[in-house]
C-alpha cells in the first residue's frame, strides 16, 4: 500500500507540473491571497500537497511574467505579508488555461470512455 | 543551535545565493520567506504546539536550490563554470566599492596628469618630474621655487613635459571608463540579460 501511495503521490507530482500554475491563478482570481494563505488554502485539495518550495518560486515567476501583481500589506500588529492578485493578463492567461484544461479534461474523458477500451482492444 | 539561529542561518545562505538578484529583489524575497516561517511557527504555538523548524525549512528545499529556482532565469540555461559563482558572490559585496573606488582614482589620476601638462604650459619650469638620491624618492608636481631643489635631478622638465602628462592623462581616463564600463556590463549583464 505505501509504494501505491507513493506511485499516487509521484503521479500527482507529474501532473501538476503543468497545472499548478493554473492552480494559483484560479486561487486568487477573485480576491488576493499571501503565500501561507495560499499553500493552506491548497492543502485542503487531496492532490495539491505542494510544499513551500515550489509554492513562493512559482510566485515569483508569475510575477515576473507579469501575470500577478504583489503588494506588502500589514494588518494591525501583524507581520507584514506579500499579497499576491491577478493582473489584467493574469486573468487572459487563466479563461486561455482553464478553456484548454477543461478541454483536456474532455478529451481524456472521451479517450477513458472509449469502447475500444471497454472491450479489451489493442492497438499495435 | 537555536531555532532562530538556525532560521537565520538558512535565511543568510538564501540571500548569499541569491547575489545575482539585485539586492532589493533578494532581499524581498528573503523577507517573504522569513514571514511565513514565523507565521507558521505562530500559528503552531497558538494552537499550543511546539513548531518543527527544521520540516518547515525542509519544505523550502535547501537554500542553494531554492535561491537556483529564483536565478534560473538570469542564467539562461548554460551553467555558469564552478568558480563563476563564488565570483558573483564576491562581486556582490564589492562591486559597489570597488567600482566608486576605480572611479575617483582613475578619473582623478587621469584629470590631475591633464591638470599637470597644462599648469606646466602655463608655468614652465615649476612642474616636472624630480628624482633624488639615485631615484629613490620621485616628485611629481609644482614647486613654487624650483631653484630649491636644484641638487636633485630633473628627469622631466620643461615644455615637453605637457604631451606626456596630456597622454598619459587621456590613457588613464580612457582606460578608466573602459574598465568601469566592463564592470557596469558585466553586473547589468548578471540582471538583465
Amino acid at each position: 500500500m505505501p509504494e501505491n501511495k507513493n506511485e499516487s503521490v509521484k503521479w500527482d507530482a507529474q501532473l501538476r507540473k503543468g497545472t499548478l500554475e493554473l492552480a494559483v491563478l484560479a486561487a486568487i482570481h477573485k480576491r488576493a491571497m499571501y503565500g501561507l494563505e495560499m499553500l493552506n488554502y491548497f492543502h485542503l485539495f487531496d492532490t495539491m500537497q505542494i510544499t513551500e518550495g515550489t509554492l513562493y518560486p512559482l510566485l515569483d515567476r508569475l510575477k515576473r511574467e507579469r501575470l500577478l501583481a504583489a503588494s506588502w500589506q500589514q494588518e494591525g500588529e501583524q507581520r507584514p505579508r506579500k499579497y499576491y492578485s491577478l493582473t489584467k493578463e493574469g486573468h487572459q492567461k487563466l479563461n486561455e488555461l482553464k478553456a484548454r484544461w477543461l478541454r483536456s479534461v474532455e478529451d481524456l474523458q472521451q479517450l477513458l470512455n472509449s469502447p475500444t477500451i471497454e472491450e479489451g482492444h489493442h492497438y499495435e | 543551535m537555536s531555532e532562530r539561529k538556525q532560521i537565520r542561518n538558512y535565511l543568510n545562505n538564501l540571500s548569499r545565493y541569491l547575489s545575482p538578484l539585485q539586492d532589493i529583489e533578494a532581499q524581498e524575497v528573503v523577507k517573504e520567506i522569513e514571514s511565513h516561517i514565523y507565521d507558521v511557527i505562530d500559528d503552531v504555538e497558538v494552537k499550543g504546539g511546539v513548531a518543527d523548524v527544521e520540516a518547515i525549512l525542509d519544505r523550502f528545499g535547501p537554500p542553494r536550490e531554492l535561491a537556483q529556482q529564483y536565478i534560473g532565469h538570469i542564467q539562461q540555461g548554460t551553467p555558469p563554470p564552478e568558480g563563476f559563482k563564488a565570483i558573483s558572490i564576491v562581486k556582490k559585496g564589492l562591486s559597489r566599492t570597488v567600482y566608486l573606488g576605480l572611479m575617483c582614482f582613475g578619473y582623478f589620476i587621469g584629470i590631475a596628469c591633464i591638470a599637470l601638462g597644462f599648469a606646466n604650459l602655463l608655468l614652465p619650469g615649476s612642474i616636472g618630474i624630480w628624482s633624488e638620491a639615485n631615484g629613490n624618492t620621485v616628485v611629481i608636481g609644482m614647486l613654487d621655487n624650483p631653484v630649491l631643489v636644484q641638487e636633485t635631478v630633473g628627469v622631466v622638465q620643461g615644455l615637453w613635459l605637457s604631451p606626456v602628462a596630456l597622454i598619459l592623462g587621456y590613457l588613464i581616463l580612457l582606460m578608466t571608463h573602459k574598465v568601469l564600463k566592463f564592470v557596469r556590463q558585466f553586473s547589468i549583464g548578471q540582471h538583465y540579460v
